[in-house]
C-alpha cells in the first residue's frame, strides 16, 4: 500500500511538472529574446565605454544626431538641424520642439548643456571624446544650443552622434557622480527618449526593454526585447538551436559560427565590422624604442595564418590602423613589411645586433578572456610565427583585464595585444588615440613625435577632404615605418536569428537598432 | 542532550577564529594580487587625478594594516561593507544570488543521494558480479568527469537533440520572475504565488544543472555506500534477518542501508563544500545567476569587499552544514557521544 502510494505520488508529480512546465505562457505582447555573452558595465553615459552598454544606450536614448539604420549617413536625432560656422569651431543645433523624457520632464537646450557639462565634470572613461573637442556649451534659447569647440573639428557631427553626447534627464541623474544601476536614479527608473525604455534589469542575468510610448519617432514593431546574458558562448549557441532565444549576437566561438552558418534553419548575418585587433609596442624606453625591432616583429606577423587557424577564416587581414573600407585607408603594412616576412625580419634584427646566437627575447602580453576565448590561441599562433626565425624568443604572458590596464601605466608590457571599437566613424579615431603625444600614453604605447602631432592637428582641424586624405596617406606611410602599433586583423560581425526575425541592420557605426526588428 | 547543546555552542564559537583566519588570508591575497580595482572601475582613459581621488574615496591609499583594521571593525558590527564598484552594500547582491546557488546545491545533493546511494547499495548486494563491476566503473568515471563537460553533454543530449529540457537560466525568457519573486527560491516563490505554470518552468530549468552536479558527485557516494554496505552485510544481525526468511531486498535496503548510511551522512557534510565549488562551474555552463557567477564577476572587477563577503558566506554555510551533519549524526546514532 505504502509502495503504491509512493509510486502514485511520484507519477503525479512528474505528470504535473511535465504539464505545467510545457504549457506555454501566452505572451501579451510580441517579445524577442536576444542572447549575448556581453555584459552591462555602468548605466551612465558619462562613464560607460564598452560596446554592449553603448548599444543599450543607443536604443533607450537618442543623440542630437544619429545614423540612419545600417548606414554611415547622419540624420536628425533630437536636433532637427544644425549649422556650423566657416571655421568649423562653432556648431549650433536646433532641437525638435515638444519633446519630453519619459517621466514628463521637458527636453530643452538646458538639458543638453547640463548633460555635456556633467560629462566634462565627472571625467569618466569616455569623457575625452567631449573634453578633447568641446570648450563650452551655450543655451541660445529653449530649442537652440551652441557648442563652442577648442578648435576646428570637421567631423564634430560624428562625435555628437556618440553616446557621451546623449542628453540625459537632469531631473533624475545626479550631477556629481555617475551611476551604475538604475536603482541609484531618482525614482529608481532609467528614462530616456529613445524607442525603448528600460523596464527591468538583473545584472548578468536579464534586461527587459519595452517600447517607449513617448518616443517621437515610429513605434517599434516588437513590443518587448528581453536580453539574456550567457556566461558561456557554447551554451548560448545551444540555446539558439533549442529555440530558447530568437537572436544571438556577440560573441560566439569561431567553431560555433561555422556550424551555425552551415545550418539552413537560421538566418546568418555576416557584416564587415570596424573592429580591429593590433599589436602594441612600448616605444619610449627599453628594447622597443628601436624601431627596427618593431618593424622586425611586425614583419613576422602572418595575418591570414592567424585568421585561418584561430578564426576559421572569419575575419579579414588588416594592413593599416585605418580599417578596410573606411575613407583614406591604404595597405601600407602590406607594401612595406609584408606577411610572415622572415627574411626582412632577420635583416632588421641583424642590423640591431640580434641573431640566432643572440636572439631577441621579449614577453608577449595578452588578456586571456577580455577579447574572448580565442585570444590564447591567437597569441600562441603569433609566438610560433615570431619564432620562425631563431633570432627571436617569445614568452607569452597572460594578465587578466584589470591587471592588464593597470600595466599600461607602469610600462611593464613592452609588446601586447589590444582591440578597438570605434567611438565615431572617422580615421582620426583609429590613429590619434594611439600615436599622438596626448593619447598614446593612455594606451601604454608612449609614442611621441612632433611631426605626427602636427599631422593630427592638421587633419582634425581641416574640413577639406582632399587635405585630410593627403594627411592620412602620409600618416599611414609613417606608421609602417615607425610601427608604434602593428595591425593584425579586422573583425567581421556575426549575428544569427531564427528564420522569422527580420530587420537586422548594423552598419559601420556598429549601431544595432532594435526598433528595426520585426517578426515575419 | 545537554552535552549535545554544549557541543553545538562550542562548534559555533570555534567558527569565529576559523572565519578570522580565512578572511585575513583572503584580505591580504586580494591586495597583493596584481590588478588595481580603480583602474578596472575607471577604465584606461581616466586622468591620474581622477584615479587618485577615487583611491582616496575608497580608502585604498591607506596602509594595508589600517585598511585591515577598519575592515575588522566593520565585521565586528556584522557589516560586510560596501561594494567598491557599485553603489550598494555587499550584502545586497549576495542576498539576491545566494538563493539561486542554494536551490541548485540542495537539489544537486538530492540527486547525488538518489543516484549514488541506491547504486552503491545494489552494487554491494551483487558483489563480484558484472553489475557490481559496472556500477563501480560508473562511480570512478563519474568522479573523474569535469563538471563543465558533463553539463555541456547533458545540454546537448537532453536540451538540443531530444529537446526535452531547457539548457540555461532559471526561467524561460518569457516567464518573468518579477511577477512571483519573494524569497529568491523560485520553487518556493512560485508555490507561494500559486503560479503552477511558472513552478513547472522553474523545475524544468533546475533539472539539468542539478543533475549535472548530482552525477559528478554521485561517484563518491557509490563507492562509499558500497564499502559501508559490504561491512554491514557481514554483520550478525543481517545474517539473522536472512535466517528468519526476510526478503533480500528488505534486508539490504531497509535493515543494512540504514546502518550503512551514517558515514554517508558525514560525507554529505564534507561534500557540501565541493558541491558549492562545483556550483561555480555549473552556474557558468548553465548561465545560472548564482553566487558562483557573482564571485567570478567581482574578481574580474577587483571588487574586494564583495569577494570577501562571498567567501565569508561560503565558509559560514560549509561550517553550518558540517555542524548540522554532526548533530544529526549524534541524534540518530546513540553510540555517538560528545
Amino acid at each position: 500500500m505504502r509502495k503504491s502510494l509512493a509510486i502514485f505520488l511520484v507519477l503525479t508529480l512528474v505528470v504535473g511538472i511535465a504539464f505545467f512546465g510545457c504549457k506555454k505562457k501566452e505572451p501579451e505582447m510580441t517579445t524577442l529574446v536576444y542572447a549575448t555573452t556581453e555584459s552591462i558595465t555602468n548605466m551612465d553615459t558619462s562613464n560607460a565605454y564598452d560596446f554592449h552598454t553603448w548599444e543599450l544606450f543607443q536604443n533607450i536614448n537618442v543623440a542630437l544626431l544619429t545614423y540612419a539604420p545600417g548606414t554611415t549617413d547622419l540624420i536628425p536625432g533630437l536636433a532637427e538641424s544644425y549649422t556650423a560656422n566657416d571655421t568649423a569651431d562653432e556648431y549650433t543645433f536646433k532641437l525638435r520642439p515638444g519633446l519630453k523624457f519619459s517621466d514628463g520632464t521637458p527636453f530643452t537646450a538646458e538639458a543638453v548643456k547640463w548633460s555635456i557639462d556633467r560629462v566634462i565634470a565627472l571625467e569618466g572613461d569616455p569623457s575625452w571624446l567631449v573634453v578633447s573637442f568641446v570648450d563650452s556649451v551655450e543655451v541660445i534659447d529653449d530649442l537652440t544650443v551652441k557648442f563652442n569647440l577648442t578648435g576646428p573639428v570637421g567631423f564634430f557631427p560624428s562625435l555628437v552622434a556618440s553616446v557621451p553626447y546623449q542628453p540625459l534627464n537632469p531631473a533624475i541623474y545626479p550631477e556629481d557622480r555617475w551611476i551604475n544601476d538604475p536603482e541609484e536614479l531618482e525614482g529608481g527608473v532609467l528614462t530616456g527618449m529613445g524607442p525603448y525604455k528600460l523596464t527591468s534589469f538583473k545584472r548578468d542575468e536579464e534586461l527587459i526593454l519595452d517600447a517607449n510610448p513617448n518616443y517621437y519617432g515610429e513605434k517599434p514593431k516588437i513590443d518587448r526585447i528581453v536580453i539574456r546574458y550567457f556566461a558561456d558562448a557554447t551554451t548560448m549557441r545551444l540555446a539558439l538551436e533549442k529555440g530558447e532565444v530568437d537572436l544571438v549576437y556577440k560573441t560566439l566561438n569561431p567553431s560555433d559560427i561555422e556550424d551555425l552558418a552551415g545550418m539552413d534553419e537560421f538566418k546568418y548575418y555576416k557584416m564587415p565590422g570596424p573592429y580591429i585587433r593590433y599589436l602594441c609596442f612600448e616605444t619610449s624606453e627599453g628594447l622597443f624604442s628601436d624601431k627596427r625591432l618593431r618593424q622586425a616583429v611586425a614583419a613576422l606577423i602572418d595575418r591570414q595564418d592567424i585568421i585561418d587557424k584561430v578564426f576559421l577564416g572569419q575575419n579579414e587581414p588588416l594592413y593599416s590602423m585605418v580599417p578596410n573600407g573606411m575613407i583614406y585607408h591604404t595597405d601600407e603594412f602590406k607594401t612595406e613589411l609584408g606577411d610572415g616576412n622572415v627574411e626582412l625580419a632577420e635583416k632588421l634584427l641583424a642590423e640591431a645586433g640580434y641573431t640566432a646566437a643572440n636572439p631577441l627575447e621579449f614577453e608577449l602580453w595578452y588578456p586571456p578572456q577580455h577579447y574572448g576565448d580565442t585570444e590564447v590561441d591567437m597569441v600562441e599562433v603569433m609566438r610560433v610565427q615570431f619564432e620562425k626565425t631563431p633570432a627571436v624568443k617569445v614568452e607569452l604572458k597572460p594578465a587578466e583585464w584589470a591587471t592588464y590596464i593597470a600595466n599600461l601605466d607602469t610600462k611593464q608590457m613592452k609588446v601586447f595585444t589590444l582591440g578597438w571599437y570605434p567611438d565615431y566613424i572617422d580615421p582620426d579615431n583609429y590613429t590619434a588615440a594611439f600615436a599622438s603625444s596626448d593619447g598614446s600614453p593612455g594606451m601604454g604605447i608612449y609614442f611621441s613625435d612632433p611631426e605626427w602631432d602636427a599631422l593630427f592637428v592638421q587633419e582634425q582641424t581641416s574640413v577639406d577632404p582632399a587635405e585630410r586624405e593627403m594627411v592620412f596617406e602620409k600618416m599611414q606611410k609613417l606608421w609602417a615605418d615607425e610601427v608604434p602599433t602593428a595591425p593584425i586583423f579586422q573583425g567581421n560581425l556575426h549575428l544569427f536569428t531564427k528564420p522569422n526575425v527580420g530587420g537586422v541592420k548594423i552598419g559601420p557605426p556598429l549601431i544595432f537598432n532594435y526598433d528595426q526588428l520585426f517578426f515575419e | 542532550m545537554k552535552n549535545l547543546l554544549k557541543y553545538a555552542v562550542t562548534r559555533v564559537f570555534l567558527t569565529i577564529p576559523m572565519l578570522f583566519i580565512l578572511l585575513s588570508l583572503v584580505f591580504v591575497i586580494l591586495r597583493v594580487m596584481p590588478g588595481d580595482p580603480v583602474a578596472a572601475m575607471l577604465g584606461g582613459h581616466a586622468p591620474p587625478e581622477v584615479i587618485a581621488a577615487k583611491r582616496e574615496e575608497l580608502g585604498l591609499n591607506k596602509p594595508m594594516i589600517v585598511q585591515y583594521g577598519e575592515y575588522l571593525a566593520q565585521l565586528a558590527r556584522f557589516d560586510l561593507g560596501d561594494s567598491m564598484i557599485f553603489d550598494q552594500k555587499v550584502g545586497t547582491p549576495i542576498a539576491e544570488k545566494l538563493p539561486a546557488t542554494l536551490e541548485l546545491t540542495i537539489t544537486g545533493m538530492a540527486f547525488t543521494l538518489l543516484i549514488g546511494v541506491p547504486l552503491g547499495a545494489y552494487a554491494a548486494s551483487r558483489r563480484r558480479t558484472g553489475r557490481d563491476f559496472g556500477i563501480r566503473l560508473y562511480g570512478n568515471v563519474a568522479y573523474c568527469i569535469p563538471v563543465y563537460w558533463m553539463g555541456l553533454m547533458l545540454q546537448l543530449v537532453f536540451g538540443v537533440w531530444l529537446g526535452w529540457l531547457p539548457i540555461a537560466g532559471r526561467t524561460s525568457p518569457r516567464v518573468f520572475a518579477s511577477l512571483f519573486e519573494k524569497t529568491g527560491f523560485y520553487v518556493i516563490d512560485t508555490l507561494l504565488a500559486g503560479n503552477f505554470a511558472a513552478l513547472g518552468d522553474v523545475l524544468l530549468h533546475l533539472f539539468l544543472p542539478s543533475l549535472t552536479l548530482g552525477i559528478v558527485l554521485s561517484g563518491i557516494f557509490v563507492r562509499l555506500t558500497r564499502a559501508n554496505m559490504l561491512d554491514v552485510l557481514k554483520s550478525d544481525y543481517v545474517l539473522a534477518a536472512r535466517a528468519r526468511g526476510i526478503p533480500e531486498n528488505k534486508v539490504v535496503y531497509r535493515h543494512a542501508l540504514k546502518n550503512a548510511f551514517i558515514p554517508i551522512l558525514t560525507m554529505m557534510g564534507l561534500q557540501f563544500a565541493i558541491l558549492l565549488a562545483g556550483a561555480i562551474l555549473t552556474e557558468s555552463t548553465f548561465s545560472w545567476p548564482g553566487m558562483g557567477r557573482l564571485l567570478l564577476e567581482r574578481i574580474r572587477l577587483r571588487d574586494y569587499p564583495t569577494i570577501q563577503g562571498v567567501i565569508v558566506v561560503f565558509a559560514l554555510f560549509v561550517s553550518l552544514v558540517s555542524l548540522l551533519v554532526d548533530l544529526i549524526y549524534a541524534l540518530i546514532d546513540p553510540r555517538v557521544k560528545y
